[in-house]
């Protein structure tokens, strides 16, 4: 059974179809990379997996529930976290308090931060854990916006991570950074991968044909195309092209 | 026998000007059948009639006279939301016009099918580096596997557009002057002399180029 499906998803916006008929499953563990050119749909796709858009048709599952059609939270809390293409983080905390307030947990106890924090040493040990994990074991007390961007991106994954999420999303993760962060995070996601269902938008084709273990590429609102990296590599212009080079 | 998938029956679109006497402008004339599911090239000049010509397939712009049938069903007849469902138009955002709506659509036939018949793909942003080409084709291909029909404008401005447009397209429209001429295949469309006039010299050279390629490749 997959861990993450979307079967016949259709989305549309006034007279304008978004997406048609888009089908996905991914297996426990996978990493399944999402590529395609700008406007293509990649990001309402996430959008509907995520629960910010309701498809006109189609059904997500995971681990086999219906999940379709619930609100973003309840879809979080059944364990499908995400990232975004633009940081969604709280600039004037710490680092060790944004993630501790992606703990479900703590949110459920209100945003009473300063009482929280002091009143309770498990979600601060549970953020560190979520830290270590993407390598900001000594950066939790630094405010988010001090932080180089290379470390808010991690950081971002960090939050994602902390809600023990079984799936997790990333959009554009390697946008913004530079050749050493894209490392980095090459690194860290290597090293989710297998533990974690991860569902990537990239346009970084070194990085995703690297690490992907399957590709969903995205055009018009549809899937044209699926495979291993190696699998779409066979295809005779993809390799008089630049994508050719990552075989 | 199943409906042909796409026939433009007599259709006429005239454009006028002025509004007490009507001028006519422009004249798009158009007849033709395409029974068989399949992937067909258009090429012409710009100011041509093109995209009045798909407007008109995909059932945003109605013709003056004459009717466009999907697959038996007149799309102008089918409610407008639902048009989509049986001709699809893929454009850059900046190419949508939008046109009247003049009957509502509590009037109109709901679609046939759910999933479109006829995919009209409208100067598609092909470039070599990125490798979505490949992936386009092929998507094509599945396409028309399907039993669809895909229909496919380009601009050869290159010799690998030329290159995409004799891999691809079984057969091919040439729109000019207001007109639809279907050419059986690439070899027909590039014989044409008005599609050798609008190819210019370095792309005629280069659709020849390709065709003693296939002549010799068959050989």
């Amino acid at each position: 059974m997959s861990m993450l499906e979307a079967a016949g998803v259709h989305v549309r916006f006034g007279d304008r179809v978004v997406l048609e008929s888009v089908d996905l499953a991914v297996a426990e563990g996978e990493f399944h990379g999402v590529m395609g050119p700008n406007g293509a749909g990649k990001t309402t796709f996430f959008n509907v997996l995520t629960g910010r858009v309701k498809p006109s048709r189609g059904k997500i599952r995971l681990g086999g529930e219906d999940v379709t059609g619930l609100s973003p939270h309840r879809i979080a809390a059944k364990g499908i976290a995400r990232s975004f293409q633009i940081m969604t983080l709280f600039d004037e905390f710490s680092a060790r308090d944004n993630v501790m307030m992606g703990l479900p947990e703590f949110r459920a106890r209100g945003l009473d931060i300063a009482r929280a924090a002091a009143g309770d040493r498990r979600f601060a040990e549970q953020a560190s854990e979520a830290l270590v994990a993407v390598g900001l074991a000594d950066r939790g007390g630094i405010r988010a916006k001090d932080l180089s961007y290379g470390d808010r991106r991690a950081l971002e994954i960090a939050v994602a991570l902390a809600q023990a999420p079984r799936v997790l999303c990333l959009d554009e993760p390697t946008s913004g950074l530079g050749s050493d962060g894209v490392q980095r995070l090459a690194t860290l996601v290597a090293r989710l991968k297998g533990k974690l269902t991860i569902v990537a938008i990239e346009h970084d084709m070194e990085f995703l044909f690297s690490l992907a273990d399957r590709i969903s590429v995205i055009h018009w609102g549809q899937v044209v195309a699926r495979g291993t990296p190696h699998e779409l590599q066979q295809n005779e212009w993809v390799r008089r092209s630049n994508l050719g080079k990552f075989a | 026998m199943a409906a042909p998938l796409l026939v433009l029956d007599d259709v006429r679109k005239v454009y006028t000007r002025g509004r007490i006497v009507r001028r006519p402008t422009f004249t798009l004339q158009a007849n033709l059948s395409l029974d068989e599911p399949g992937i067909v090239g258009v090429v012409g000049p710009n100011g041509a009639g093109k995209t009045t010509l798909f407007e008109m397939m995909t059932g945003s712009n109605a013709p003056t006279s004459g009717r466009v049938l999907v697959a038996g069903t007149d799309i102008h007849g089918v409610k407008y939301r639902e048009r989509d469902r049986l001709a699809i138009h893929y454009h850059q955002s900046y190419q949508v016009r939008r046109f009247r709506k003049r009957v509502p659509s509590a009037l109109l036939a709901p679609s046939p099918t759910r999933t479109p018949l006829v995919h009209l793909f409208d100067e598609p942003q092909f470039n070599l580096q990125d490798g979505y080409i490949g992936f386009m084709l092929d998507f094509f291909r599945k396409l028309r596997d399907e039993g669809r029909l895909v229909i496919l404008c380009m601009h050869p401005t290159a010799g690998w557009h030329l290159d995409i447009l004799a891999e691809i397209a079984g057969r091919f429209l040439f729109v000019a002057g207001g007109g639809v001429t279907p050419m059986a295949d690439f070899g027909a469309l590039v014989a044409d002399p008005r599609c050798r006039a609008y190819l210019g010299p370095d792309m005629t050279k280069a659709a020849d180029a390709i065709c003693r390629g296939a002549v010799q490749s068959s050989t």
